[in-house]
This record gives C-alpha cells, structure tokens and sequence, in this order.
C-alpha cells in the first residue's frame, strides 16, 4: 500500500465499534444522570430547585479533571518517547476539558444568582476555576500560533504539564485559602460558605453516577473523537502537502 | 439478541431500583413539614396533626399545640382573627393584650398576644406572604396555667441578655416586674441559651437571638416552660419558604446542553470539512494521473 493510499484511508476511517458504543452508553448515561438529578434525588427545601445544578456542576469540574490529566499524560510521554498519538491526546484532554470546565465555571454563575444574588464575585475559587478556563483557551490559541510541528508538540506539552497548576490550584484552594463563600459539600464548609447543604443518602445516590459518567465516560469518549478528527486532520494534511509536491 | 434484550431489561431493572431507592431516601430526609406556601420543623416528641396546608403538632403532657396556616386579611390581626375563628370557633375577639412588629431576615412579623378566655391565652406571629398572611399560632389548653409566647425587638442591641425584654412583657401582661421574680440561671437549649426568672405564681424565660428577645411566660400552675419556649423559637426560626428558583436550573442545563453541543457539532463540521477536503484531494489525484 502507497503512503497516499494509508493517510487517505486514514483520513477516511469509519467509526470503530467500541467507540459506538461508548457514545451510545454515554449519551444514555447522561440522560439517566439527568433524570436522577431532576425527577429522582428530592428538593432542597432551603435553596429550591436550583440546587439540581449541582449534580451537573461538580461532576463538569471531575470530568475536565480527568481530561486536563490526560493532557500532562499526554504531555509527559511525548516528551519522553516522542510519539505523536499522545500529543493528539493531550490536544483532545485540552479540548474537551475546556468544554467540561465552562459548563462548571457556567453553571456554577446560573446558581450563584438566585443563592448569592450576584452572578459572579472574585472569590478566591471561582477567580481560580476563571483562570483554569483562561489557562487552557490560552493553550489552544498558542498552538494554533506555532507553525512548526515539532516545536509546537513539545512547547504545548510543556505548556500541558504546567496548566494543570491551575487545575490543583481550583480544587485544592479552598483548603489554602479558606476565607471563601464557596461551600464544599464532602467535608466540612469554610466559616463563611453561603449555599452550603448536607449530602445526604439521597444527593450521594444522584450525585455518584453522574460523578462517575463525567469522570470516565464522557471526557473518554469525547477524547476519542477529537483524537480521532486530530488524525484525520493530520492525515488530510499529510495529502495535502504530497499533492502540492508533486 | 436475546442476550442484548437481557442486558437492556437488567438495565432497567436497575435504573428503576435506583430511581425507587433514591425516592424512598428523599421521603425519609425530611424533617420539615413542606407545602408550597411554607416549610416548618417538624417537632420531635409532638403529635403530628398536620393536613393539606395546616402544619400542626401537639404536645399531650403540656396541652400545648403549635400551629403554621395560611390565612387571608387585611391585617396581621384580622388574618388571625380569621385563622382562630376557622380553627378554634373563636369569633368577637378581643383586641389582643400584646401587639408588636419585628423585623426578622425574610420580613417584618408580627407578634400579637390574645387572652381567649380566663385561663387560656393564643401566642401567633404573622407575617404578609402575596396577598395573604402566614399565621403561626401557640395555644396552651392547660386550664391550669397561662403561657404566653412574645417575640420582642431589643431595645438596645448592644446587650446580649433578654432581661429588659423580660421585664417589658411582665409589665405589659402581668402585674410583675422582673425584680419581683427570682433568677434560676441559664438553660442551654437546641435553640439557644434561655435566661429563666421564678416567681410565687410566674416564670419567664427569654433569649437572645439576632436583635430580638424571645419571651416566654407563664402564670399559674408551673409548666415545662423551657422545652415549650425552644419548640415556639425553633418553629419560628426553622421557618422558610421554599424559593421557586426553577427558571435558574433550565437555564443551567440549557447552557449545559448548549455546550456539550456546541463541542460535538464542532467534531462534526469540522470532520465533514475533512471529508470534503479529502474528496477535493482524490478529485485532485485523479485528474493528475489522467
């Protein structure tokens, strides 16, 4: 098979079965997560019904934990063994959870509204989880700046492993900072946490399998596709450059 | 196939036993009495006498019953007037003995005390929800006795004792001042530290919380004043409207969904422009080779 024949069947590669089926499983998954959080789990009586954004709000932040993880492991293996499949991998963590963490930093300015009467305020948590989004928006505009591939791969993993500062930085401040009005809900609440409730049997019962689909499932998934497109995009332009040498 | 309607029926099977369990869970985490107009603790070691927007609970040992209603009026008072009318059968009431306004974080109340009959007094805080009244009633039936419950706005906020309230009360209720009654000490309560004074024929007890004093007397035979002051403070304290917030939470999944969209419709336009590209491509190659 000619080089030409491998990126254009590459380029053009259908769906592998158990990718399918991921997306089938997680597309149900997150149908049955939402009626969990919606029909299933009861009403906060004291915040009311917008306290069912919770059950969408923190499992977003795990899932883009789990794939701005899968960028610093991306990045660390390319650096060690130079393999282009995991720089697309850190690409697709950095896509996707992106996506995951501005559904986090989104909803979580929807709840504030009606909990602390103001969309926004610059608490050392939501400045942070603002500053993550930032961080990585960042990453992809650097990228798309770097012409040479090789120098963009190894920059952008550099650029990978440390981002996720921000990451730790998001999850962990309200234990270093505790003069916050976020609430945490597993452990005890800073002094002056607004919004707070207790996770009872029922909100653990909505809450765990959501939490459980946003880690895994989901950001995987997701991740596989944009691999998959990265590939094909190579693939493309791989063709594209043998066509205009002749 | 078989095996694949199995699995899909075992699936089920199991989002059903979660969805059941997480109901049951939900039933069992209330200890509020909740409608749509209120919510209220319910109280331990009470009857619960509760019915569709009637939150009520009664105390055998203490004749005492507590009670949270809707009410309609054009007043605090004509709202209760209307309440113990309906509930009690009490019509031509009196003006009440004790009237007074405190602002509490969800609104102004208002305390209002009636003396219904020779033995017997009605305790209510009334606030305007909408166009109608929330009325929260305490009664004692004991003949024996006479309990009171007030809530008093302090009138120095700087101290953190009930003592002038107290002595406002038994002014404005009894012929006693405070003076004429004995401090028994501090009792620490659920709700709060309650301050209790004993007389020949009264007790009393207040406490502190926020700006207001909240008063609790009692004339005659002596009853557990204490624990019937901490349910009436913990009823009125426990108290909420449950916020309809609804439009908040679409708006949440709306832009959830939006996004989650947004990146998938993302993978697939910019795959379809790879496919065209790829196209172009062959198109290219082929025309080349002829």
């Amino acid at each position: 098979m000619t080089q030409r024949r491998i990126h254009a069947s590459l380029a053009a590669s259908p769906q592998p079965r158990l990718l399918r089926a991921l997306t089938i499983l997680a597309t149900l998954g997150f149908a049955s997560t939402l009626v969990l959080g919606l029909f299933v789990a009861g009403t906060d009586i004291q915040q009311g019904p917008v306290q069912r954004i919770f059950y969408i709000h923190m499992p977003a932040f795990f899932g883009a934990f789990t794939a701005f993880g899968a960028t610093v492991l991306g990045g660390l293996i390319y650096l060690w063994r130079g393999s282009e499949a995991w720089d697309r991998i850190a690409l697709a963590g950095v896509e996707v959870g992106l996506a995951f963490a501005l559904i986090n930093l989104l909803t979580g300015a929807i709840w504030a509204r009606p909990i602390w009467n103001t969309w926004w305020t610059w608490d050392p948590r939501l400045t942070s989880a603002a500053v993550m989004c930032l961080t990585y928006a960042a990453y992809l505009m650097l990228r798309a700046g770097i012409e040479n591939p090789q120098r963009r791969r190894r920059l952008m993993s550099v650029y990978g492993i440390f981002a996720f500062v921000s990451v730790l930085l998001t999850l962990f401040i309200i234990r270093i900072v505790p003069d916050t009005i976020h609430p945490v809900i597993v452990g005890a609440s800073p002094q002056n946490a607004q919004g707070s409730f207790e996770a009872t049997s029922g909100v653990v019962l909505a809450l765990l399998p959501s939490l459980l689909l946003w880690l895994t499932l989901m950001p995987i998934t997701l991740m596989w596709h944009r691999y998959r497109l990265a590939l094909r995009q190579e693939a493309v332009d791989a063709l594209k450059l043998k066509l205009l040498g002749g | 196939m078989r095996r694949a309607k199995q699995r899909t029926l075992f699936f089920l099977a199991l989002l059903l036993a979660l969805a059941w369990a997480g109901w049951t869970q939900a039933q069992n985490e209330t200890p509020y009495y909740q409608s749509t107009d209120f919510n209220i603790p319910i109280l331990a070691g009470w009857q619960n006498q509760s019915a569709e927007g009637v939150a009520q609970f009664y105390n055998p040992s203490a004749q005492a019953t507590i009670r949270t209603t809707m009410a309609a009026g054009r007043d605090a008072q004509s709202a209760a007037a209307a309440d113990l009318a309906g509930w009690l059968g009490l019509t031509g009431l009196d003006a009440p003995v004790y009237s007074g306004k405190v602002n509490l974080a969800d609104g102004t109340w208002h305390s209002l005390v009636y003396d219904i009959d020779a033995g017997q007094s009605v305790s209510v805080m009334a606030r305007q929800a909408g166009d109608r009244f929330i009325v929260i009633t305490f009664l004692e039936s004991d003949p024996a006795s006479r309990t009171r419950m007030l809530t008093i706005a302090q009138a120095d906020d700087t101290l953190d004792t009930p003592e002038p309230e107290i002595d406002s009360a038994l002014q404005q209720l009894t012929q006693l001042r405070l003076d004429d009654l004995a401090a028994v000490g501090t009792s620490a309560l659920p709700g709060g530290d309650w301050l209790v004074f004993q007389g020949e024929s009264a007790l009393a007890a207040g406490s502190v919380f926020g700006n207001d004093s909240y008063i609790a007397l009692q004339e005659g035979a002596p009853g557990d004043l204490r624990a019937l002051a901490d349910a009436w403070q913990g009823t009125l304290l426990g108290f909420f409207i449950t916020p309809d917030n609804s439009p908040y939470l679409w708006l949440g999944i709306a832009v959830s969904l939006l996004i989650l969209a947004a990146l998938a419709g993302s993978f697939v336009w910019r795959a379809r422009a790879l496919q065209k590209d790829l196209a172009m491509i062959e198109q290219l190659q082929s025309a080349d080779s002829n």
